[in-house]
């Protein structure tokens, strides 16, 4: 992408948005029993071999190196889930499926650490990926109905790693766009006629996601 | 018969006898033969072979001309023929250079070459469906090859000698095979293992390959047809192997080949007499003769046709027409349909039922008359299978013979069965046998070939086995893999089926196959100091049926109702009789607990079943009942609590335990029905624990876990069916009951570890605990109750509380809550506790000084006055009692210092003395307390009207109290004007004080007691949600329980449900005697202020801070800054 190209626009680095995913928090069976942990985030456990309990990412991560657990999959990381998704994805050319926020990093994450929990660990990465091919192209092609009277772009159900990659792009094309285009707007809106225009006092508004 | 004559035309050539062998190709159009002393493979046209026969000629012409065609592919003589059943049939040949090769049928091209050996072949066999080749011969394995792709699947090791005759069953489930020794081994085709093998019962033929022992299954598969000893044939069954019935007839001697008709109705054997001789399998008798002039080595019955090849042993073949006379049934009517469903499997009961729907059978049947059962049997086996859903005589029937059939199978199965029978109404008093429950084994599933399944699976850990070509790899796993020991696998020879494990060993157990497999017991303990410290037992005409293990012992129960007992070392130590016939057996610590059968099924279904507990150590029996089950329902796990409860938890999802109460019941605690999310769930129980339930959930069909992937517990809560109530809090009515089970069992410990003379200072606490999380559902029962406008119930509930405290809690909540009446009855209630302390008190002070006479003239005065006081109504007369105090106290000081006798004297003295002047209650509490030492009701009756200082005296006093120096105590008391009632029935406005006097009174008892006060925090310390904080909030403050970070808990809840004011009154209040770690005061603050940012409050905080003394202080300067934060904060906005 076209942001990318440029560091300082970028906000956050991919690592970046991966280490604020790990504080997701995923069910995780340990094979020992353990003290609760009392951590800043919160107090996880105490924990019982063979019951499931939840904990957050990075903490299901470092027991399951340590082999002192499995991180059960997520629902929305089987492969039943995940061909619905892509069905849906591919259906509908405008919407987004609701996946969680960070779905990109928790499956990498999972994919990294913990393949052997995953049940069809290959078909449900093939499957993400595509999901992520194919959203991505949405966002892509979305991307370039944007043109001088857009105002905003309202995406919905955009995930994180997603939301991080497009959003210098997007904030520099509307701040050029709105640099070049907003004399004329001021004149478009007398030619239309009274009717006080706010739009062009507000500028261009940036609600690309509620969070 | 002469006329019938079989004419033999030379095929091969040989010199000397050799083996030939000969069969029929698909349809019946071609011959195929082949010899050990030729290369070469014929294949003839059959039509034209008998064409040539009918045209008459010697017998040693030469039938060339039928020849189709002619294979020369093996380099040395071809020993075995095979021609493979279906549609794209083909041919293979096995010969003594050591190959098998393969070709298409009936042109004879080559295909493939299949395997090869190292020795000669000596016989092949297809199955009935031409995927699997059986190959075997001198070597000492059977190889199984599937056709489809050649590859060797299985090698079954096992024969001795090399191995001459392969018969696939019908039905696909065993390959029956026999070696020049005559030993037949049945072979298991899932597992390829040996099912069971029979020695020498045929036949022994040693290193002449002239001669092949050969066997062949009866086509409907019930019947395996071997060569016998004595020139006879010999039945054999298929699943148990034991031998059914003979042919012995006209054969001179032994028989060395052998061939069924395509329906089973008929036999052709050929012997070393050189006869062959046609059998009528019904009656047993040979129906036709033939003699010849060479010994005829192999034979084929013509599939579909009443027609047999024969060769013999100079390679001279013939087709012997119309075997069975026309006047006999056809030897292919009612061939067996065996391709449809696997055939389920029957014992010989079942021959008194004959059929009287109509099957495949024709009228011959009735021609041959109803001597034979056998012919009933299978035709009425043939009749089900066309009409699975048959009349329900012949289901229940088979569901009879299954559950007896199966009696080795887990309860699951058996539940199955009970389940189907009894939906079909008809057969209830029929079937009451059948539904007698098989023994289980807590936390085992039924197993399934190829796959693991659990012979154990507690809390601890599992044990886990899978079947693996004739024995099995047994694997032992601790849940918690950071504790417990590793067990290496192990290799099991013996079969096992039952297994129990605890922390120290595990114990197994097979039950017994056959002669030779003897049920076994074995034990193996995890760890030991000594080298090799495993052993195992061996019954003997006793088969084990359940295995339990505890603390040191290991005990199973066998066929023979005997308990056996063994030390972990593997002494024996006792053997007991059971009532009946073994169910289950679980085994915690000390305790062993047997289910067993009482009697037969009532004949509503229900089962019998009694359940004992015994003590090992100290052989005692600690129990003795029935086990209640869910009518019809069947036992599907047993054992015990983690803390020791007897469980059980039946087929229709129900979970009891034991309980003391009402002389030993069974309560429900858990319904899997009522507690499963969807209609497929089902629960696999696995332990409880006091409050919870661990299981496993299972989706259905299935209804018990598999090994892999690992399954993961869920913890349930235990829940008792409570009928729902008007009042619409069924999770705190559960929650009632439940503590109220809890408390009555750690009672009942209490009294236990007593009459053992134990410490019980431990389990004291936990009841402690017990007694006040109980009151305190009771207490937001109340609060329910009163919002509900049920005043009887509230009444009732506020009788059980168990500590004075909370009834006083209790008032408080009422009084808040604006109901006067129950106030009052709530007050009357504490009086009437009091009064029955003082007794208790008293009563034991005068046993104490033997002085009993004194006991009836006490009791009866004491309760006008507290009567006249609930009549008169607190409100008004009770302020007025502090001044009262004083001056009945004046006397007590001077008599405190007094013997025993003498105080309760006093006592007497005092009490007509106040009566006349409505004297309250308290006066007499408080006496009962100097002379009981009843410490805890003066601490809260003190906390009213004392200063702080006071209070820290009061303190000091309990702590003497303790010490049981009576005189002390009542000497520092008598300054106290204590009366526990001198502001409970105040007014609003009076209330917030008061709490805070109380609070204030508390904590600071805390400094000096903080045990104790540890226990009373344990009120606090439950979680509050937020619609119940304010309740609890009100119940808290009312008992002035807890210490300053409590009390800062408290006020940080209080605080997020916007309760600032309060919050604020009671951060005054800690804030005064400087309780509480400064962070802690900090915290509520800041949360406060993030909450409301009220100025008003804000000040006063900081005034408060100001009162601490925090000037300065770190503290102080960030509570500046906050303040200013929030000023900011306003400002923006």
């Amino acid at each position: 992408m076209a942001g990318q190209s440029d560091p300082h626009l970028s906000i956050f680095s991919p690592s970046e948005v991966e280490f604020v995913a790990e504080d997701e928090i995923v069910e995780i069976v340990p094979n020992i029993r353990m003290e609760a942990l009392n951590m800043i985030c919160g107090d996880f456990g105490p924990f019982f071999p063979q019951i499931a309990s939840k904990v957050p990412l990075w903490l299901a991560v470092a027991l399951k190196k340590r082999g002192k657990c499995t991180i059960r999959t997520p629902d929305w990381m089987t492969v039943d889930r995940l061909t619905q998704v892509l069905d849906a994805e591919r259906e509908s050319p405008k919407e987004f499926q609701p996946l969680p926020f960070h779905y990109i990093e928790i499956s990498k994450l999972l994919f990294d650490h913990a393949r052997d929990d995953i049940s069809d660990a290959y078909l449900v990465r093939s499957l993400i990926e595509d999901i992520r091919d194919v959203r991505f192209h949405k966002v892509e092609t979305g991307l370039e109905t944007i043109s001088g009277r857009t105002h905003a772009v309202k995406l919905k159900n955009l995930s994180a790693m997603e939301v991080n990659i497009i959003r210098p792009f997007m904030v520099r094309t509307l701040q050029a766009f709105y640099k070049h285009d907003s004399p004329q707007m001021i004149q478009q809106a007398y030619n239309i006629g009274s009717r006080p225009t706010p739009v062009t006092d507000r500028g261009p508004r940036r609600d690309l996601r509620r969070r | 018969m002469k006329g019938r004559a079989v004419k033999l035309w030379v095929a091969h050539k040989a010199g000397s006898p050799v083996f030939c062998s000969v069969a029929w190709g698909q349809g019946g159009q071609h011959v195929v033969t082949a010899s050990a002393g030729d290369l070469a493979i014929l294949i003839h046209d059959a039509a034209a072979v008998a064409a040539a026969a009918g045209a008459g000629g010697r017998s040693s012409g030469s039938a060339g001309a039928a020849v189709v065609s002619t294979i020369r592919l093996h380099k040395d003589g071809v020993t075995a023929l095979a021609v493979a059943p279906g549609s794209g049939a083909s041919l293979a040949s096995g010969s003594i250079d050591h190959s098998v090769k393969f070709y298409s049928f009936p042109d004879g091209v080559f295909q493939s070459n299949v395997v090869r050996f190292t020795l000669p072949i000596r016989s092949l066999a297809f199955n009935k469906k031409g995927t699997l080749l059986a190959a075997a011969g001198d070597d000492d394995g059977i190889k199984l090859i599937a056709t489809i792709d050649n590859t060797i699947s299985k090698v079954l090791k096992g024969h001795k000698g090399s191995v001459t005759g392969l018969s696939f069953d019908p039905r696909n489930e065993y390959l029956a095979s026999i070696d020049t020794f005559g030993t037949v081994i049945f072979w298991d085709l899932c597992t390829g293992t040996e099912a069971r093998a029979l020695s020498r019962i045929a036949p022994t033929f040693g290193s002449d390959h002239s001669i092949n022992n050969v066997l062949c299954w009866s086509p409907d598969g019930q019947f395996l047809a071997v060569p016998g000893l004595r020139n006879n044939v010999v039945m054999y069954d298929r699943d148990t192997g034991e031998m059914v019935f003979t042919l012995k007839g006209e054969h001179e001697q032994p028989v060395c080949s052998l061939c069924w008709s395509p329906n089973g109705g008929y036999l052709v054997t050929a012997g070393l007499d050189k006869q062959v001789l046609i059998w009528d399998v019904k009656s047993k008798q040979d129906i036709e003769r033939q003699k010849f002039d060479e010994r005829i080595c192999s034979l084929a019955w013509k599939p579909e046709g009443n027609a047999v090849a024969l060769i013999d042993v100079t390679g001279k073949f013939g087709i012997w027409e119309s075997v069975v006379p026309s006047t006999m049934k056809s030897p292919t009517d009612g061939v067996p349909d065996l391709n449809s469903t696997k055939v389920p499997l029957f014992d010989d009961e079942d021959d008194e039922k004959p059929s009287t729907s109509g099957g495949l059978e024709d009228d011959g049947d009735e021609s041959l008359g109803e001597s034979a059962p056998f012919n009933h049997k299978r035709l009425r086996k043939s009749t089900y299978h066309d009409h699975p859903n048959g009349d329900s005589e012949d289901e229940d029937l088979m569901l009879q013979m299954e559950s007896r059939k199966r009696t080795k199978d887990t309860h699951r199965d058996n539940k199955g069965v009970a389940d189907k029978a009894r939906d079909d109404s008809a057969t209830s008093g029929r079937l009451v046998t059948a539904r007698l429950q098989a023994a289980f084994q807590p936390g085992s599933t039924q197993p399934q070939p190829g796959k693991r399944n659990f012979l154990a699976y507690n809390m601890l850990g599992s044990i886990t086995t899978i079947q693996n070509e004739g024995h099995s790899h047994v694997e032992v796993d601790f849940h918690d893999t950071g504790r417990g020991p590793r067990i290496p696998s192990m290799t099991d020879y013996f079969g096992f089926t039952m297994a129990a494990m605890n922390e120290s060993g595990s114990v197994f157990a097979n039950p017994c196959k056959g002669d030779k497999n003897m049920s076994t017991l074995m034990y193996r303990p995890f760890s030991s100091w000594a080298g090799n410290s495993e052993w195992s037992m061996r019954f003997e005409g006793e088969e084990v049926k359940a295995v339990a293990v505890g603390a040191g012992w290991v005990a199973a129960v066998t066929s023979l109702n005997f308990l056996r007992v063994f030390t972990d070392g593997g002494l024996q130590m006792h053997i007991l009789s059971v009532s009946g016939p073994v169910v289950t057996a679980a085994g915690h610590g000390d305790q062993l607990a047997i289910v067993s059968h009482a009697s037969d099924c009532l004949s509503s279904g229900d089962q019998v079943l009694d359940v004992k507990v015994l003590k090992i150590s100290e052989g005692a029996q600690s129990l003795s009942s029935r086990l209640v089950l869910t009518p019809t329902s069947q036992l599907s796990w047993f054992g015990f609590s983690e803390n020791g409860q007897l469980s059980s938890f039946d087929s229709k999802g129900i979970l009891r335990i034991f309980s003391g109460q009402f002389g030993g019941s069974w309560i429900p605690v858990f319904s899997s029905i009522k507690a499963r999310k969807s209609e497929d769930e089902s629960h696999w129980v696995v332990g409880l624990d006091a409050n919870n339930i661990f299981c496993i959930l299972c989706k259905s069909p299935e209804s018990y876990p598999q090994v892999m992937p690992k399954p993961v517990l869920t913890i349930l809560e235990q829940s008792f069916p409570l009928a729902s109530s008007d009042l619409g809090a069924n999770s705190l009515e559960n929650e009632f009951m439940m503590r109220k089970l809890q408390l009555s069992q750690i009672q009942n410990k209490i009294e236990e570890m007593a009459a053992l003379g134990l410490d019980t200072t431990a389990i004291d606490d936990e009841a402690f605990n017990m007694e006040a999380a109980l009151d305190r559902c009771i207490l937001r029962l109340i609060s329910s109750c009163c919002n509900g406008d049920k005043l009887v119930r509230a009444t009732e509930l506020a009788k059980l509380l168990t500590l004075e405290k909370s009834i006083k809690g209790a008032m408080m909540l009422v009084t808040r809550l604006k109901l006067p009446i129950l106030q009052e009855k709530f007050s009357s209630i504490l009086e009437e506790r009091m009064l029955s302390n003082t007794r208790i008190a008293r009563t034991a002070v005068f046993s104490n000084t033997t002085n009993t006479m004194y006991s009836p003239a006490l009791v009866t005065p004491e309760v006008p006055p507290a009567k006249l006081v609930q009549k008169s109504g607190n409100s008004l007369k009770l302020p007025t009692l502090p001044k009262l105090n004083p001056a009945t106290q004046q006397g007590s000081p001077s008599e405190s210092n007094k013997t025993e006798v003498e105080q309760a004297n006093n006592l007497i003295e005092i009490t007509p003395k106040v009566s006349p002047v409505q004297t309250p209650l308290a006066e007499i509490a408080k006496n009962s307390d100097k002379v009981g030492g009843k410490a805890k009701k003066d601490r809260d009756g003190a906390s009213n009207a004392t200063t702080v200082d006071h209070n820290s005296k009061g303190g000091f006093d309990q702590v003497a109290l303790k010490n049981k120096s009576v005189e002390d105590c009542s000497g520092v008391q008598s300054q106290r004007p204590v009366n526990p009632f001198a502001k409970l029935p105040s007014s609003k406005e009076q209330s917030s004080s008061l709490f805070d006097s109380i609070k204030k009174m508390k904590v600071e008892n805390e400094k000096v007691d903080k045990a104790k006060s540890k226990k009373m925090s344990v009120l606090f310390s439950c979680p509050m949600e937020d619609d119940n904080v304010v309740e609890d909030g009100l119940v808290a403050e009312a008992l002035g329980f807890g210490n300053a970070a409590d009390l800062m808990v408290l006020n940080a809840s209080l605080a997020s449900s916007s309760y600032i004011s309060r919050v604020a009154e009671l951060q005054e209040g800690a804030a005064e005697p400087e309780l509480g770690r400064d962070q802690d005061f900090l915290h509520v603050t800041a949360h406060c202020a993030s909450v409301d940012a009220s100025e008003l409050i804000q000040t006063r905080f900081i005034d408060m801070a100001r009162r601490r003394r925090w000037y300065g202080s770190r503290t102080y300067t960030m509570l500046q800054a906050m303040q200013l934060r929030c000023f900011k904060n306003r400002g923006s906005d």
